[in-house]
Parts: C-alpha cells; structure tokens; sequence
C-alpha cells in the first residue's frame, strides 16, 4: 500500500482538501503507517500557503471506520500502546492547534479514531445520509477511546450525551449528531463537498476560524447537572446504572467514565490526555478486551464465508420465503424475514393461528415505531409483507420454505413432502425443528439435495444465532442460500452437522440438567442462578433459562437426548416430577419463577421446593462446585461434538454459537477460550473427581481424556481438528 | 369461435367479504382493504410480480390521502417498483373499467398481464367543510396579525359548522340534482312497480345470497382487520338469513315518503370491499401455464338521462352483444347489479320491450328477455351490497366461477352507474 497515495493534498484555491482513500483496503481506518502520512500531511498544509483545511473521504460510505484493530491485537505489553497512543496525540494535537481551521466533511461510518480526529478539527459537517453515523465504540471491545475521544467529546458535547455515547459504545445518526452539538451543519449528501468547500471559504473571509466547541447548558435543569455537585450525581448514576448492566465484567466502560470523571472541565490538554492514555493502557491489555476482540474477528470471519468449501458456490437470492405454522417460531421467523425486505406467506392450520403470527410480527414493530427506530410508514411496508392463509397458496412462487409445525417426525415428513409438491422444483426447504434428525427428515423430500435444517432460538428476533444444518444429502447451493439468508436477517449462521440437539442445544442439556441435581443437593434456585449470572456472566441462569424453554418442552427434549446419548447423559429423579406440575414456565406465568401478567418475572416461587419434596434449601455447596459441575459438563460434551463427533469444525465455531446462541459471556471469549484459560488437565481432573463422588455423567470423554494427558488446548487443535485450512483472509478491522 | 393468442382471458379472481358500511372492514382503509385481495390473487395465482405489466384499480371515494390509490394498493401488495398503476374512476362502473380498460390494453398487443380490480371502503368517505367555512378557514391561515385572526373567528357562523356529507353528496346527481334513490322513484312510477314486486325481489336477493354461502366462500378471501387481528372476516355482512316480506312491508319510504316505494330494504346498503381478478392474453397464459376461467368477448359503455340511470344496462348490453357476435338468448348467466329492486325490474321489462327498443335504442326488435332462472343466481348487491368502486369486479368474479360451475358458455355482467350510463360485459367460458 502507498500510503502517499492514500491520503492527499487537493488544493482547491485557498482551501486544501486531505482526501482520505486508502489504497488497497475497502475502508479508511488509522494504522501507525496511516498516522505518519497523516503527521507529514498536516505539516504541509501548516507550511504552505492555504488558509484552512477540509478532511473528507473518498470511500464508499466510510469516513474513518476507526483504528486498526488487527494492529491493536498484535500489541501485547503496555508500553507498545503507550509509545503508539502518543504519538497519535502529537499528531492530532497539531490539527487542533494549527493556525488554520480544519473542517471535518463526514459522509459515512465515522467511528473510533475517526470521531476522535474529527473532534479535533474546528467544525465538522456531515452529510444526511443513512450511512452516516458518528461514535466511539470502543468500549465494545473492551477498550475505552484512546485518542482523546474521553477528552473532546465532553467538551464538544456536554457530559449528559457523551456518556451516552462513550459509555455505552454507541453512534449517532445525523439529525442526533445535529442536536447534541457533535455536528455544526447536516447537509444532503451530493452537496457536502461543496458546502465544505463554501463553509471553510466563509471562515476564511471572516477571518474567525479558529475555535475550540465549548458545549455550553441550554436549559436549568442541564446547568443544573453541570454544576459541581450535579457532576458528582450525574457521574454516581452512570457508575450504577453501569454495574448494573455489566455485573462488574466488564472493566472497560468503568474505565471509561473514571477518566471523564477525572478530565472533565480539565483546562490542562496534555495532563488529561495523559490520564486517559494510562487508562487505555491498563483495559487494552486486559484479557477481557482480547476476548471481545477475538469474537469480533470471529464475527467479521463470518461475513466473509459462505457456508460451504467451494468457493464457486453461490448463494440464490432470496425474495418471496414461505413459513409453515404461524407459532412463536414460524411467526418469528416471518417477522425477522418480512423486517428485511422478504415477501413472507404463513401457512398453518386455522386463521386464528394465522392471526396470532400477524400479531407476534406487529408488536414487535409496533415497539420500534413507539421508539421512533421505523416511521409509521416504514412501520405498513414491513406488516404489508407478511400474508398467510390455510393453502399452499403462494408456495409456487417462493425460493425458501422454512418449516416451524410441532416437533414430530411423522408429521414433519407428511408436510415436508406435500410441501415440495407445491413448490418450485429448485425450492429449499428447511426446518426449524431443535430436536428431529434433518437426515432422517430429508427422506420425506424427492429432493433431498434442496433441504436441510435451519434452525432460530427464541426470541428469534432478538436472539442472533442461526444454526444451518447440513443433512447426509444437502447440497452446497441450499447450504449457501441459507446461510446467506441468515446472514441477510441480520443473524450470524454456523453450519453443524446433523445429530441430537445440533450444537448449541446439546451443549446447554448439561447446563440445565445439572441445575435439576443441583437442586436435589439442596442448593436454592435463586443460588444457583446468581451464581452464573452475577458470578459467571450468563445472561440467564440454568432456572431461568428452563422457564423460558418451557418445562415441559425441556423435560421432553431431555428424555429425549437421554435416549439418544446414552449414559453420559443423568437425568434428576425432580424431572418426572417436574413434569406432572402444573409448571410450564412463563407460557402459564408459573415454573420455577413466577411471572405477572406481561411476562416479567417476580421472583422465585418458594412453593415449589415443597411441591418437588424437597427440604427447604441450604444452600450447602460452593459457588465453585456449582459452576464447575454444570460449565464442565459442557465442556465435556463440547470436546465429543467438535473432535470426534465433528458436528462443527473449528472451536471458533463452537465459540462464536455459544456466545450468540446462549449468550455465554463473550468477554471470557466463548466457552472453549474459558476452556483453554483453565486447561484440559484441570478441568479433566475436576471431572474425575465429579465423577467419582457424583456419577459417571461427569467422566471425562475420551477427546478431553486425550487433551488433558498434555494439557493441550482446543485452539492448538486447530490444524488436526480441521480437514481443511480455513483460508478467510483476515477481516479488515477497526475500532 | 376460433382462438386467437391475443384472446384477452381471465385467469383467476378474488374479493374480500363486503361488509355493510359501519361494521367489520370500516376502520380498513380502502389502500388496505385492496391490498388483501391483491395479495392474495397473487398466492392463488402463485404468479410472479415481476411479470405484472400494469394495476388498473377502480374507485370513486378518492381518499385524498391516496389519490391514485392503485399504485398504493400495487405497491402494499408486492409488486416491483418499475410496475405502471393507475386508478380508474367511472362512478359504479369503476371496476368494470378496471376490466374494460385491461381488455384493449392486452387485446390491442401493448400488454399482456394485468391485474385489474377495484376497492372502496365507503364507511371512510369524510365529511367536508362548507365552502364558507373553509374561506375562513384560509383568511384565519394568512392573517398576520392577532387582529386579524379574531376577526376571521368572529365571521364563523353555526351554519358553517355543518359539515357536507360525501357519501350523500357523491350519491347525488350533479346534473339533474336528484339522488340515486329518486332515480329509481321515477322508474318504480314509469314502470309502474309495485312495492310489493319490489320487496319480494329484495327478498329473493337475501334467499339466493344465503343459500349461496359455501359458493360464495370460493371467491371470498378472509381479512383480518388489524390492530389485533382477532377478527377475521370471511363472509359477506349483508345477507339477512331470516329476510321476510313482513320485515320489508314495515319500512318507510326513504325518498319519497308520501308516493315512494323504495325502501332501505329494497336498495342496497352502502358498503366496504375490494375485488381484484388477473388479466392475460391467451399467449401469456399458456407461457406461464395457466388455466383461464374464461375470456373478455366484448365490453360497452353507453349514456341516457341521468335521472333514469338505473336503465342504465339496457343500453349498454345490445353494443356488447352486437361486438361480440351474439344475442340475448346465447346468454346463460346474468349478473345485473341491484342498486335497487325497482332498477332491476325495470330493467326487465324494458330488456323484453319491443317498443322500448325502437324508442329509445334506435333498434328494431326488443333486447330479450331476462330469464328470472339466469339472474343473479347467488343474490345481488341487495343482499352483498354495492362498494361502488369495487361492485364492477365482483359481478365480473362471481360471473365467471358461477359459468364455470354451470358449465355456461356466455354470461353477461352488467350495472348501471349514477350520472347516466351503463356498462356491459360478455364472457365466454374458457374450456380447459
């Protein structure tokens, strides 16, 4: 890459253009190469004869997408982000103090980095296209804004917005930016150039260019809050709220409001740079921060493959989609499909089936419109899309039919093949069932080669994996159709191979069935979830999580797992008798938990230790040993899925399921990354003490017996555990 | 006679329930109620959009929110942007203009599918301001100072605050100044109907409706009226089960209260419905596999006095016989539009009149008789009612299936529509 080339002088009269075009990348990000060509650039312009300066990008709908992640990843020690950080300072400072205005002319992602130089300039337009979107997410990865974004944000927009901002890594739309002070003009996008051009001219004959924004309180109630003892609340709110949603797991937002806290009003520049330095310093090296950048590569990893080997292979497009059964799946999944631009046809066996699909689908944008996130026409275009009826009308004009009826195999073959006779010849069919063999249901298509198993997790709008199930006859085209439909609604698919419970669900059995024989062993159900939420991180504990299932669902698919995998499979004496209760979880407001009316949870039904026959809890056993017992298991199981049974190929893939399938705590990297920081050994020799005291369900599997005897890792399997080299080049990234 | 590929053929056609005015389908709006049953002839069909050349919708209330209400129906229903869509406006005729209209497009060679219908929700028609109020209205909007602007509030008399009903309005002939009610007055006394013969026929109508049910069901696609969608629509709100003579002899006149016989119960009630059928040429059809119900052989429009409207059929039907080769007698199934009982009957007779036709038709010989036992064998507009933008499409619809039930060579579709004119369309059964 030249990176002369990359960022250029335009003179247009008095007015230089910095023209951003990375050479050779599809977006402009800020690399330590990128910012000495920025250094000799800025010095330039000081020298020469122009009287102000506009940066603006030449990229497709990229301003600056941010720094470079991939180089983040490669400092390892403190000091290697010490050295780089400042150095950035330098160059940055020398925008916000040279003699001549800069003016920001943003169009497109302006993020990381990129906000952050912009903050430097003096003014900063942007253009009012969808595309554009201005903020510092860095605290998604586990770091905070290094270069100065703790510092000028604040300044530019008042401390309410920035926290906002910063805190929570979000990005503002134009019209937000406009009204928050981060922008001074919203222009339409054809006329930015010129209007930046118009706007530095302007300052030029005023002679007034130079500035640094002051944000400024407009109202009482803002003065109020910025006044000394209004900071100190304002910032004890943030800190609660905070610790509130990251459980104290995450550092880095922490992190980040400290050093607002300690700069904010700072009329020292370098002093308070310094003191967010430090603090970058301390979160990047955090292994919190190098786990959540591990799952973002994984992610950008994602949008590259196509699901299948050859590459040759092209996904068909999808425009008109049928769903079979209008319940909470089939529904959901018409709603995420219609949400982004399908044509959807429900079919199920009554209108009022129908009805309550229309109605799952239209509560879900009603919220967004009451949030103002569609406008109430966006809101008719996405409800216009879903139709439904009893027939299998409209099935002769879809690409992907996916199937969401009840979870049994006679009947699922029944439909399946009075499906493909009503469907276009090349037409896929995929189901959705979380239990049933796809290859067993395959046989019930004339062509099999067109179906396979695409299976959602409720809620399937807000629930992001996609597990694409490749049966013993699917072909390439079908897997690749899906998996670009998924990735198209907006989810993140993995390819698994046919088997009980797939991937992500064979995993979470021992989860949940371990909480039973936890329970058994007297532990309460309020302990056993606060320890994997507060204490581990889940989103949810074992109880809670069985609730949501559904009881009796989750009783079921357990028998039906203990049928399938045998021995390693225990299942409590409570879950027959949790079977008789009256107990389906939140369906019926009533499992573990109880739930009011509109499904918020209430607390823990103490009644139930009675009606299972149980003593009054003591809660006798170790945060540890509860952890352990249900977290190893799944690792246990983990290592037959991925190293004999091969239902996945790599311990990415494991990794990236169980974080957006289950949640599991992205910031320990994903269960196999958790794995790997304990080691094989250890966590093998746990299991054979479990074991022994327990029962064989918690006897090391023989891949993990294999790992343990060297303490090896997953993620130094890779190559053996891989037929084929994974050869996705690395994403471009950014922060 | 012989096939031609550009024979204009019906493939397939649908409607929503038509629901009496103020019940099930009145908080639809009429974009919305069209939609339905665009999308759904669409599934039925299982026909790609991209392949729709043009939407041709009828409808009179014009709500001023969707002035050309068939692009928003066409694109609320799927099809790709670059589709051609417009709205035809012929009064009652509306969506037999849709049809019409469709015929010469694809007869003629510039098109080959399109689908053509018509939607009303006449429970939607607004009511207006006076012409006084809304000029004070505009001087309150551009006064420019306080002074002013309380002097436009002081003019506003109670008056003004009387709103124009559209619905009334629309149903009143701008020429003549009579509504559509007191035109049928004048042919029950020209014709010399008796309430009696009026009420039976309006019986018989609710009789044939109900027992027409399960046929019915056929064309009829459920709605589900949003914001719940709990209710679900699938039949017509209109047909009384349990319609009787005494019943009907109880109500008043309504527009001639002294001398009158048409009754609320011997016209159709105003109503809210869509109906939409797909067009092709022969050619298309048979590309894309279809098997068409029948094919358009001829359509005419023709005018009379406003004021006898409701004849409106007698002229219109011997031009779209004579085009089409054919007389009165070849016709196996009538659909005549029932806006009122008088308007039928006199319909009849003026179809068997000799001297009717060398008067007023300039011809030598009557029409023809309507055969009591071929006319609207599954009821009318009496009973279904009458959404005036869509009515032309459903006589058309329920037409061709009732001729491919009855195995029915030609059939004839035909309404009177207010301002004075007629309209007509002969069918021939398709033969698959």
């Amino acid at each position: 890459m030249s990176v002369e080339e990359s960022i250029r002088i335009v003179p247009k009269g008095k007015v230089a253009f910095i023209e951003l075009d990375l050479i050779g990348e599809k977006v402009n990000k800020l690399s330590t190469p990128v910012m000495e060509r920025l250094k000799e650039v800025i010095q330039e312009v000081e020298q020469s004869e122009f009287q102000a300066a506009v940066f603006i990008s030449r990229k497709k709908n990229i301003f600056i997408a941010g720094a470079d992640i991939e180089e983040i990843k490669s400092m390892k020690e403190k000091k290697d982000f010490a050295q780089a950080i400042s150095k950035a300072h330098k160059i940055l400072n020398a925008i916000e103090d040279s003699k001549i205005p800069f003016i920001a002319a943003i169009h497109g992602a302006c993020l990381g980095g990129g906000c952050e130089l912009a903050l430097t300039c003096d003014y900063r337009l942007c253009s009012d296209d969808k595309s554009t979107k201005i903020g510092l997410p860095e605290v998604r990865l586990g770091l905070i804004p290094g270069f100065g974004g703790c510092v000028r944000l604040p300044r530019t927009v008042g401390l309410m917005a920035s926290l906002d901002i910063i805190l929570a890594g979000k990005s503002v739309n134009p019209r937000k930016a406009k009204k928050i002070g981060l922008v001074d003009e919203v222009v339409p996008q054809t006329l930015l150039e010129k209007r930046a051009l118009e706007f530095a001219e302007e300052l030029i004959q005023k002679n007034s260019g130079k500035r640094q924004k002051q944000w400024k309180p407009r109202s009482l109630m803002e003065r109020a809050l910025t006044s000394f003892p209004g900071r100190l609340v304002v910032f004890q709110q943030a800190h609660k709220k905070l610790l509130k949603q990251t459980k104290g797991f995450y550092p880095a937002p922490e992190k980040a409001l400290e050093v607002i806290r300690k700069t904010y009003g700072m009329s020292n520049r370098e002093k308070a740079l310094l003191i967010e330095m430090e603090a970058f310093c301390e979160v990047a090296v955090t292994d919190v921060s190098k786990h959540l950048i591990d799952v973002f590569f994984m992610m950008e990893a994602v949008k590259k493959q196509t699901g299948v080997e050859d590459k040759s292979v092209k996904p068909r497009p999808v425009t008109h989609m049928a769903v079979l059964g209008a319940g909470t799946m089939g529904g959901g999944i018409a709603q995420v499909a219609a949400d982004c631009g399908i044509e959807v046809r429900m079919k199920d066996i009554s209108n009022e089936a129908i009805a309550l699909g229309l109605q799952a689908a239209r509560k879900i944008w009603e919220k967004q419109l009451k949030r103002k996130k569609i406008n109430k026409y966006e809101f008719q275009q996405k409800m216009n899309r879903i139709s439904g009826g009893l027939d299998y009308s409209g099935f002769g004009n879809v690409q992907v039919v996916v199937e969401a009826i009840v979870e049994d195999m006679d009947i699922k073959k029944k439909v399946i093949a009075e499906t493909a006779k009503h469907c276009p010849e090349d037409c896929i069919i995929a189901t959705n069932t979380s239990s049933l063999s796809v290859t067993e249901m395959a046989k019930a298509h004339p062509r099999p080669e067109n179906f396979l198993g695409m299976h959602f997790f409720n809620p399937v709008h807000r629930m992001p994996l996609v597990e694409v199930i490749r049966g013993e006859k699917t072909g390439d085209e079908a897997v690749a159709t899906i998996f670009e439909l998924a990735k198209k609604m907006g989810k993140t698919p993995v390819v698994v191979k046919d088997g009980p419970g797939f991937l992500v669900n064979r995993l979470l059995l021992p989860y949940m069935g371990e909480a039973l024989f936890l329970l058994e062993d007297g532990m309460s159900v309020e302990k056993v979830d606060y320890y994997y939420t507060h204490k581990f991180g889940m989103p949810m504990g074992p109880f809670r999580l069985m609730d949501e299932v559904g009881l009796d669902v989750g009783m079921k698919v357990l028998k039906i797992f203990k049928a399938s995998l045998g021995d390693r499979i225990e299942v409590s004496s409570l879950a027959p008798k949790i079977a008789e209760l009256d107990r389906l979880g939140k369906k019926n407001k009533k499992g573990f938990y109880l739930y009011n009316d509109k499904g918020r949870e209430e607390g823990v039904d103490p009644s139930i230790y009675k009606e299972l026959g149980l003593e009054r809890p003591t809660d006798p056993l170790s945060e540890k040993e509860c952890l352990e017992r249900g977290i190893f298991q799944m690792i246990n199981e983990a290592s037959l899925a991925l190293i004999e049974d091969r239902i996945v190929k790599t311990p990415e893939e494991v990794d990236l399921a169980m974080i957006m399938g289950t949640g599991f705590p992205p910031f320990r990297g994903g269960l196999l990354k958790y794995a790997d920081s304990l080691g094989s050994s250890y966590i093998a020799q746990e299991l054979d003490v479990y074991a022994s005291r327990l029962g064989p369900r918690f006897k090391p599997l023989p891949p993990l017996a294999q790992m343990a005897k060297t303490d090896r890792k997953f993620y130094e399997m890779r190559s053996s555990s891989k037929s084929e080299k994974n050869s996705t080049p690395q994403p471009s990234a950014r922060v | 006679m012989s096939l031609s590929e550009r024979d204009v053929v019906i493939v397939e056609g649908v409607r929503t329930p038509f629901a009496k005015a103020g019940t099930d389908l009145k908080d639809i709006h009429p974009a919305d109620l069209g939609k339905v049953a665009f999308k759904e002839l669409l599934a039925r069909t299982d026909l790609d959009p991209e392949e729709i050349d043009e939407v041709i919708i009828g409808n009179t209330g014009n709500p001023s929110d969707s002035v050309n209400i068939s692009r928003v129906v066409a694109l609320k229903g799927g099809v790709p942007l670059k589709t051609s869509c417009y709205t035809v406006h012929r009064n009652c005729a509306s969506a037999l203009e849709s049809i019409s209209s469709a015929y010469d497009k694809i007869k003629s060679g510039t098109l080959d599918v399109v689908v053509a219908g018509g939607t009303e929700n006449m429970s939607q028609l607004p009511l207006l301001f006076t012409k006084e109020f809304q000029d004070l209205f505009t001087e309150f909007a551009y006064a420019k100072t306080l002074g002013k602007r309380i002097d436009a509030l002081k003019k506003i008399k109670l008056k003004y605050l009387k709103p124009r009903i559209s619905v009334l309005e629309g149903l009143t002939d701008p020429f003549v100044g009579i509504n559509m009610g007191q035109t049928a007055e004048v042919l029950a006394k020209e014709f010399g109907l008796s309430r009696e013969e009026q009420d039976a026929f309006a019986k018989e109508s609710h009789d044939k409706a109900v027992a027409a049910r399960e046929k019915l069901k056929e064309e009829i696609i459920p709605v589900f009226v949003p914001p719940k969608y709990k209710k679900i629509v699938d039949q017509d709100i209109g047909p009384r089960e349990n319609q009787s003579l005494e019943k009907l002899r109880k109500l008043r006149p309504f527009f001639d209260k002294k001398y009158g016989t048409i009754t609320a119960g011997n016209s159709c009630p105003i109503t809210d419905g869509a109906a939409m059928v797909l067009m092709m040429s022969r050619k298309k059809a048979q590309q894309l596999g279809y098997k068409p119900l029948v094919r358009v052989r001829s359509y005419a429009f023709a005018g009379l006095e406003p004021e006898r409207m409701g004849l409106g059929p007698v002229y219109s039907t011997p031009l779209a016989l004579k085009r089409a080769g054919l007389s009165m007698k070849d016709i196996g199934l009538i659909e005549l539009n029932e806006a009122f009982a008088a308007q039928v009957l006199a319909c009849e007779k003026a179809f068997a009149s000799k001297k009717f036709a060398q008067e007023k038709l300039g011809l030598q010989e009557a029409v023809g008789e309507i055969d009591r036992e071929k006319l609207n064998v599954n009821g009318g507009a009496i009973a279904l009612g009458h959404p005036v933008g869509a009515t032309g499409t459903r006589l058309v619809l329920t037409l061709m299936k009732e001729m491919q039930r009855r195995d029915v060579e030609f059939g004839l579709a035909t309404l009177c529509i207010g301002g004075g004119q007629g309209g007509s369309v002969i069918l021939e059964r398709e033969v698959n």
